[in-house]
């Protein structure tokens, strides 16, 4: 075998399966890396804001090396309806300066990753694109290495890093075929636009940036979009609950167009041309859809594969969560005195990184968004309720009360259902 | 043992070439890629250095950018790879690319057949191979769609127009092949782990005694205006679309 | 004598040549192999026609010889019709001169006295402005000039070949469908086309249109559902029909390239974003299984 043995071979080039080889091959593992995509991040177009706090807790000061766009400075939540549009803006500059390094970044893909396997090469790692893994290997029950591009290979362990919906985590046994409910479909296009266009259109500083949340995009579907600045770029995507799409009985581009052409997203993106294109699955159930197991002998799951991704509605958190769980990998691979404790010493990792109890405390935030007004009815009513407060043509106001009622009971809501949602939002908080 | 050479071109994919508003052309932020057709071309060496019973070797002429195609190359079978660095291939004609192809295949020593491509996927000038057999004064074959060798013969079938021609020449020579030769195969996992082991000659502009001047000077480079109407009947039931497009090609008066 | 060298293996192609080198107001030197062309070419208005003899049957064979030629007389410009052996031929004489050579330009002009060509790059997406000096090759399709009438001397000349290339064997290609280059209607098949069976849709609905079926590369090289000759684009046939329907092509420059002289360029395709509806003057986003039956019933029942 000589050559074709190595100490781990990790499937997948995106930050999980980046992280977990940069680890392993600083402290000199041979690591052999799998990527199905012609090149990292090539076939991944998900993601826009990435918290750089995961990229320090690999390296310290590999944040300021990173191919990053734009510092978050500008969090903003917008609340559409029919026309209408309700949007805030939360501004902070010292976002922009904890520690010297910003909080938060943009990113893309597609030059992200390609620099982070090029660091992880730089360390040593070998980083082979443009094969698929097809298979795992398995001997006594043991997983001892992959099948890819028509290749046995094979390593003391193997990491899946395959993100969501995860192939190899089914090959080994561990996941099932993911359940439609379970996940949600995002689409994002990358619309080019000129710096100086995006900085004045949402009012930015150079370098600065914003990450916008946004409901009431998906016609009651359980769902919603968001809007990253890049440098020269926006990313501009949603995600919906595929199930609810069809029996709605819509298509997902469709209604990604007709969240393009709202009023109040238009223009923002008035003149820029789309660059690219994609769909892609993202896990919905947070802490609750973690898979049972998360390795068996000389196998582990980390990274979106193995569920870690929190889809807050005000935010999503995959990329920072799949740093940590490869970094928690690749410590347990380094630190386990035989390879019977590698699964558990990740299990232990995954906490000491507190990727686990990140997961845990954001946990009721499913439940939360399991609201099905969120989507639809709140974002109505609130903007019906800006429309009466906003809208003075000379008549006498109804008294506030009135009007808040009014507007509660000309969107079909009970005061029972109101209180009903409060309460279990109140309760996964 | 005699060596067989596969020229290949690094060059930017043309699907990544950004039109700027005033035409003119961004191809900075352009992917590289082997020419298309120089994976068959690589195929056709690897073939034909199996049947020679000699060793197949990646040769390319490009700037420092280029580098990063040998392993793409290696892992594709050749044993071993040759590149000319230098800043000057992006200036390059190809008066001044045959000179430095067939220069190096001078030093490379022992070649008995050099294969190209039919045509580079960015200038798709089809002049190279000819070209290098000039240099070299080594016969020709180009449109070369299948190939076989009979003792030093090279017995080589073009396409060309409106014929298939069968040709016959000695070795060693030069033949640009056509895509339909061989269907180059995807790289498997060992072969990529094994390219990057596989050993690389490098050669510097200076090392090859060649004049880089080109012969001819860009004035400029421009996008292709394409225009068309573009009526594009996307949405509704089938049967009007099919009804608003026969009615618009009666009116043409194209029917 | 100096002047511009005009070579084609097509007669028509080395008259629109020679047409070319005199709009230029300089000599038109034709070079041939063959006597009938010859003569024939007596008629095209050039100043000099020389019949080159020699021993080989492979015109490929004579670069050396053109090249030695073309630099004695003080050739200024030597200029080719872009086919198969032409392509070849002129590359080896700009190789045996070290000199200049432009494939295929779409067109060349004398400017103060300099050439200045174009060309197309990248598939056909860009295109790229050269300025020549001195003798230099230029190769050009059929159809960019038009030829003219006049008459002139026939010379003949020996000239020797590179006789270590032989010809064995020269088999016509029977041509399946008909020539594509000529046709006044195309229907143009894509990648899309799940099985060969299902050309039949493609021929239907060429049999109501009076058109021919063309394809795109996959579909004649790796699939093998037509012959070679009949896919279209800058490695295959170059069409300018009056009407080219395509269903299930995606558009990449490639194919493309050789479509755009066609008069009125209509799309089908599932794929809003499809770079042939950029190419297209008329197009249907939808499923060509579905689209393309029901145009052939309509155009039927009209
Ligand atoms: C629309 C959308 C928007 C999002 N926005 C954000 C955001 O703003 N911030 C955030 O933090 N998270 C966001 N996420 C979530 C985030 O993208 C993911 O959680 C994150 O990418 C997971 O990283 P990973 O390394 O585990 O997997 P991935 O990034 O998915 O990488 C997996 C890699 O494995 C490769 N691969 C898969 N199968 C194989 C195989 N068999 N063989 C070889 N290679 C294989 C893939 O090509 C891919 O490169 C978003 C998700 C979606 C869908
Ligand atoms: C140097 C070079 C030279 C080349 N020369 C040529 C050339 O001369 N000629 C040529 O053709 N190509 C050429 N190519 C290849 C070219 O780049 C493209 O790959 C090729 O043209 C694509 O063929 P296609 O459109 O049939 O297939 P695809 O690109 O696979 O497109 C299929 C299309 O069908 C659509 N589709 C799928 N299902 C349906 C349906 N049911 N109904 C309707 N639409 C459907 C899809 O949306 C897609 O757009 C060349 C490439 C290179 C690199
Ligand atoms: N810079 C280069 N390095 C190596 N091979 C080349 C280079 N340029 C052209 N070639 C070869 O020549 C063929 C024809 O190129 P062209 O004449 O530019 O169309 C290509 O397919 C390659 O095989």
């Amino acid at each position: 075998m000589g050559d074709e043995n190595f100490d781990a071979i990790v499937i997948g080039a995106g930050p999980a399966g980046i992280a977990c080889a940069y680890t392993l091959a600083k402290q000199g593992k041979t690591v052999l890396v799998i990527e199905r995509g012609d090149s990292a991040g090539s076939k991944n177009v998900t993601g826009g804001r990435f918290y750089t706090y995961a990229l320090e807790m690999v390296d310290r000061g590999l944040t300021a090396e990173a191919a990053l766009e734009r510092k978050v400075t500008h969090e903003q939540i917008m609340m559409l309806s029919g026309n209408r549009a309700i949007s805030v803006d939360y501004y902070d500059p010292s976002f922009n300066r904890v520690g010297g390094t910003a909080q938060s970044f943009t990113i893309l893909r597609a030059v992200f990753d390609p620099w982070f396997a090029g660091k992880a090469e730089e360390m040593g790692a070998t980083v082979v694109c443009g094969i698929r893994v097809d298979d795992v290997i398995e001997k006594e029950g043991k997983i001892v290495g992959v099948i890819a591009g028509g290749d046995e290979m094979y390593a003391n362990v193997v990491v899946a890093a395959d993100g969501v919906n995860s192939f190899i985590a089914q090959k080994a046994g561990l996941i099932k075929d993911i359940e439609s409910h379970a996940v949600a479909v995002g689409v994002k296009e990358i619309i080019e636009l000129p710096a100086q266009t995006i900085e004045q259109r949402f009012n930015l500083k150079s370098e600065e940036g914003a990450a916008r949340l946004i409901l009431g995009c998906t016609e009651g579907i359980h769902g919603g979009g968001f809007l990253y600045t890049n440098k020269e770029s926006i990313s501009l995507g949603a995600v919906f609950m595929p199930e609810e799409v069809a029996r709605h009985g819509r298509s997902l581009p469709e209604m990604f167009q007709e969240f393009k052409m709202h009023p109040a997203i238009c223009p923002l993106l008035e003149g820029g041309k789309t660059v690219e294109y994609g769909g892609h699955l993202v896990a919905e159930e947070g802490y609750r859809g973690i898979p049972k197991k998360l390795y068996r002998e000389g196998f582990l799951v980390c990274g979106e594969a193995a569920g870690f991704v929190v889809n807050l509605g005000y935010t999503i958190r995959g990329l920072d969560l799949a740093v940590l769980s490869g970094l928690a990998a690749a410590k347990a691979i380094l630190e386990a005195a035989s390879p019977a404790k590698v699964g558990p010493a990740y299990m232990q990792q995954l906490e000491a990184v507190k990727l686990l109890p990140i997961m845990r405390a954001l946990d009721g935030f499913t439940d939360a968004l399991d609201i099905p007004n969120l989507f639809g009815t709140y974002p109505k009513v609130a903007a019906d309720l800006f429309q009466k407060l906003y809208a003075v043509d000379g008549s006498v106001p109804d008294h506030l009360r009135k009007q808040i009622w009014g507007v509660v009971k000309g969107n079909k809501l009970t005061l029972r259902q109101l209180f009903a949602d409060g309460i279990r939002g109140m309760k996964a908080l | 043992m005699s060596k067989v050479i596969a020229c290949y071109k690094w060059v930017a994919d043309e699907t990544d070439i950004k039109v700027n508003a005033d035409s003119t052309l961004d191809i900075s932020k352009a992917k590289g890629k082997i020419s298309d057709y120089d994976r068959n071309a690589i195929e056709a060496a690897v073939q034909a250095a199996g049947a020679l019973g000699g060793t197949a070797v990646a040769l390319t002429f490009g700037t420092p950018k280029a580098k990063q195609s040998l392993k793409d190359a290696l892992s594709r079978g050749p044993a071993e790879a040759c590149y000319i660095n230098a800043e000057e291939a992006a200036r390059a004609d190809g008066a001044v690319t045959a000179k430095a192809l067939a220069a190096a295949v001078k030093k490379i020593e022992n070649v008995s057949l050099v294969v190209c491509g039919e045509g580079a996927s960015d200038t798709y000038a089809r002049q190279t191979a000819p070209r290098i057999g000039a240099v070299l004064d080594w016969p020709v074959i180009t449109s070369v769609s299948s190939v076989r060798f009979d003792g030093n013969a090279l017995i080589a079938v073009r396409r060309l127009e409106d014929c298939m021609q069968t040709v016959k020449s000695e070795l060693p020579a030069v033949i640009a092949v056509l895509p339909e030769m061989n269907s180059a195969p995807i790289p498997g996992l060992k072969a990529v782990l094994s390219a990057g082991k596989k050993p690389v000659t490098e050669f510097k502009a200076g090392d090859l005694g060649v004049d880089f001047a080109p012969k001819t000077t860009v004035s400029a480079l421009k996008a292709y205006a394409m225009n068309r109407k573009s009526v594009i009947f996307s949405e509704g039931e089938i049967a009007d679309k099919v009804k608003e497009l026969t009615a618009a090609l009666r009116k043409e008066g194209v029917l | 004598m100096a002047g511009i060298y005009v070579y084609s293996d097509k007669k028509d192609l080395a008259a629109e040549l020679v047409g070319f080198a005199k709009g230029c107001g300089k000599r038109a030197i034709v070079l041939t192999f063959d006597e009938r062309a010859a003569k024939d070419l007596s008629n095209s208005g050039a100043d000099k026609v020389c019949l080159l003899k020699g021993d080989s049957e492979l015109v490929e064979n004579y670069g050396k010889s053109i090249a030695h030629l073309l630099a004695e007389q003080g050739a200024e410009l030597f200029v080719v019709g872009a086919t198969v052996s032409g392509r070849d031929i002129a590359a080896r004489v700009a190789g045996y001169l070290d000199c200049a050579m432009v494939s295929e330009a779409s067109s060349i002009t004398y400017t103060d006295g300099k050439l200045v060509t174009e060309r197309m790059m990248y598939g056909g997406s860009v295109q790229q402005s050269e300025v020549l000096e001195g003798l230099c090759v230029v190769t050009v399709r059929a159809g960019k000039f038009e030829a003219i009438s006049g008459a002139a001397e026939v010379t003949t000349l020996e000239i020797s070949a590179d006789t270590r290339t032989t010809l064995v064997e020269r088999k016509d290609i029977v041509k399946e469908g008909a020539d594509l280059s000529v046709a006044e209607r195309i229907v143009c098949v894509g990648m899309a086309l799940d099985k060969r069976e299902d050309l039949q849709i493609a021929h239907d609905l060429a049999a109501v249109l009076g058109a021919e079926v063309g394809c795109t590369r996959g579909v004649a090289e790796e699939k093998h559902w037509l012959p070679v000759e009949q896919y279209i684009g800058m490695s295959g046939a170059v069409v300018k029909p009056k009407l080219y329907l395509s269903m299930g092509v995606s558009g990449q420059i490639q194919h493309v390239f050789g479509i755009r002289d066609s008069q009125i360029i209509v799309a089908v395709n599932t794929d809003p974003k499809a770079p042939i509806f950029k190419a297209a003057d008329y197009g249907i986003v939808g499923d060509m299984y579905q689209v393309i039956p029901l145009l052939t019933k309509t155009l039927k029942g009209a």
